[in-house]
């Protein structure tokens, strides 16, 4: 029982991880109708510069761990919104009127091009966080022993997407952006500036990317700059199983995803952990071909 | 305020192209204030592409949009982008309603009001009086409602941006006679609080009897205008558009 406690906290986690990538997939999909295949790269660079903040500038022995990792996440975030907006103003908007293929082939492009720019710029050898880098605390419920910072990626995650989910429902700009996500003409024509919702959708999934990739070097210890590759297919997969295009799909494609792999790794084979992530794709598309929860929820006229 | 003393929207040689081929050729056209214009022609006439362009959702090849505001400057249209045309008081009700499926009545109507800084309870207050079928349906899903109700919906949807200038789109399409005679009345009701409406229509007999002037236009031209009694009875808009009788 405890075992199968531990593993579920540590699936959870994972899925905590999984879930804020997919956010950023879906919501560029839901506005755009475009799969941003760069996105699992942005993810990856805020991997990479939490890296540069928090052990080649050492923010913690300067600030104490506390303040370093608040300041970590505000600026991986805000960084790699940044990146994410550069991204979109480079490799999207020029094609907004051109055919969908071209976009996603520019989208194909720019992910190649910021692996490659990752490589090269902190190499293509593994890259630690280090397991001292946090106090390694231990907290006790029960019986059952849960590393802090399994917490703390659980927490920090259901605190950003319950944020998000506020944002979306109860501010105008989150009305702007299920309007355009539902029908973008008929969105102009309340007057909503789709542009300026294309603009935001590029800061926010981004932003949550990079903290995720954080998250995975917090967590998990070490990098690398391929990390971008499967962890990105794999957070595609879950905005898939939760219905892409909608928020809360995606979040809870991506626990579920965490969930089986996690439990499926422990109690069915290590080995065929990623096989699994696929083989739960392939019967959800094959029982429910939009997804566990369709991006319409009512189709239109 | 009398109808038609002063101008609100001008077309000057409007020509709008989609890829090569031109949809309109050099549209002129007039809407004065407070006056039902009606725009008549077959399919692929050109008469949502007028609508389009207006609405800043395409740009013009060549010509001039110009938008009188009530404080007597002039907008030039096709230099906006559609949310400030909206900002204007320049709206539209698309074709095919285009209600927003997954959300509520309600929502739907709030989401009508988005481009204005202030609104009131009581602005949907006076949608649920023209149209009390909405009140009902306030919290279920737009998509569910019946043509009749979206079109409702979409009209409605329009009026909680407090329009100055109303663009209806085919808002007979698909609908049962009886229904469109309500939606019909309902738009003239609307025209008679004092806003300016332009109505596109297939349904040439029903829009005559409601407007005040009307064009009509085939493959992208103006062919033929005057005043709706006028036209009603023109030999030539009895045989392509209204059928014999």
């Amino acid at each position: 029982m405890l075992e199968f406690l531990e593993q579920l906290t540590n699936g959870l986690a994972r899925g905590g991880i999984y879930a804020l990538i997919a956010l950023g997939y879906t919501m560029v999909y839901g506005v755009m109708k475009l799969i941003n295949f760069a996105h699992g790269e942005l993810f990856a660079l805020g991997a990479y510069l939490g890296y540069c903040l928090l052990v080649s500038s050492n923010l913690i022995g300067g600030l104490g761990p506390v303040l370093a990792i608040g300041l970590t996440i505000i600026l991986v975030m805000g960084l790699v919104a940044l990146a994410g907006h550069l991204l979109e103003k480079v490799a999207y908007r020029p094609l907004r009127h051109s055919d969908r293929l071209a976009a996603v082939v520019s989208a194909l492009g720019a992910s190649i091009f910021l692996q490659n720019a990752i490589m090269l710029t902190w190499g293509a050898q593994y890259r630690a966080y280090g397991a001292n880098l946090l106090p390694n605390l231990l907290i006790t419920v029960g019986g059952l022993k849960i590393p802090l910072i399994r917490i703390v990626v659980l927490f920090s995650a259901l605190v950003v997407m319950l944020g998000l989910r506020m944002f979306i429902h109860r501010t105008r700009l989150g009305l702007a952006i299920r309007a355009a996500a539902i029908d973008q003409k008929a969105a102009k024509l309340m007057g909503v500036d789709v542009r300026q919702v294309i603009t935001v959708v590029f800061i926010l999934g981004p932003a949550l990317g990079g903290l995720a990739g954080l998250m995975v070097g917090l967590y998990y210890g070490q990098i690398t700059f391929n990390l971008g590759q499967l962890y990105g297919l794999k957070a595609f997969t879950a905005a898939i199983i939760g219905g892409i295009g909608n928020i809360t799909g995606a979040m809870v494609g991506g626990m579920l995803l965490g969930l089986i792999e996690t439990l499926g790794a422990a109690y069915i084979s290590v080995g065929w952990k990623d096989a699994f992530t696929f083989l739960v794709l392939i019967m959800i598309l094959i029982v429910r071909p939009t997804g566990i929860l369709p991006e319409r929820v009512v189709e239109k006229l | 305020m009398t109808v038609g003393d002063s101008l609100m929207l001008k077309l000057e040689g409007l020509k709008v192209a989609y890829g090569a081929v031109e949809a309109l050729h050099g549209i002129d056209l007039e809407v004065r204030r407070g006056e039902l214009v009606s725009i008549l022609g077959a399919n692929g006439a050109g008469k949502s592409t007028t609508l389009m362009a207006v609405s800043g959702l395409v740009k013009p090849k060549s010509g001039r949009i110009i938008f009188y505001t009530d404080d007597g400057r002039q907008e030039y249209l096709e230099n906006l982008r559609s949310h400030q045309v909206v900002g204007l008081g320049v709206i539209q009700v698309p074709e095919g309603r285009r209600v927003f499926g997954p959300m509520t009545v309600e929502e739907n109507l709030k989401l009508g009001a988005f481009s204005r800084k202030k609104w009131s309870e009581d602005d949907l207050k006076k949608v649920y009086q023209l149209f009390p079928r909405l009140e009902e349906r306030r919290h279920q899903m737009s998509g569910t409602l019946s043509g009749g109700e979206q079109q409702m919906l979409a009209i409605g949807r329009a009026l909680m941006a407090a329009p100055k200038l109303l663009l209806l789109d085919e808002p007979s399409l698909g609908l049962a006679p009886m229904l469109v005679k309500s939606i019909f009345k309902a738009i003239k009701e609307i025209n008679l609080s004092g806003v300016t409406v332009i109505l596109v229509e297939q349904n040439a007999r029903a829009a005559l009897k409601l407007a005040n002037r009307a064009y009509v236009l085939d493959v992208g031209s103006v062919v033929l205008t005057g005043c709706a009694e006028a036209l009603l009875t023109d030999e030539k808009v009895r045989e392509f558009y209204l059928g014999t009788r």
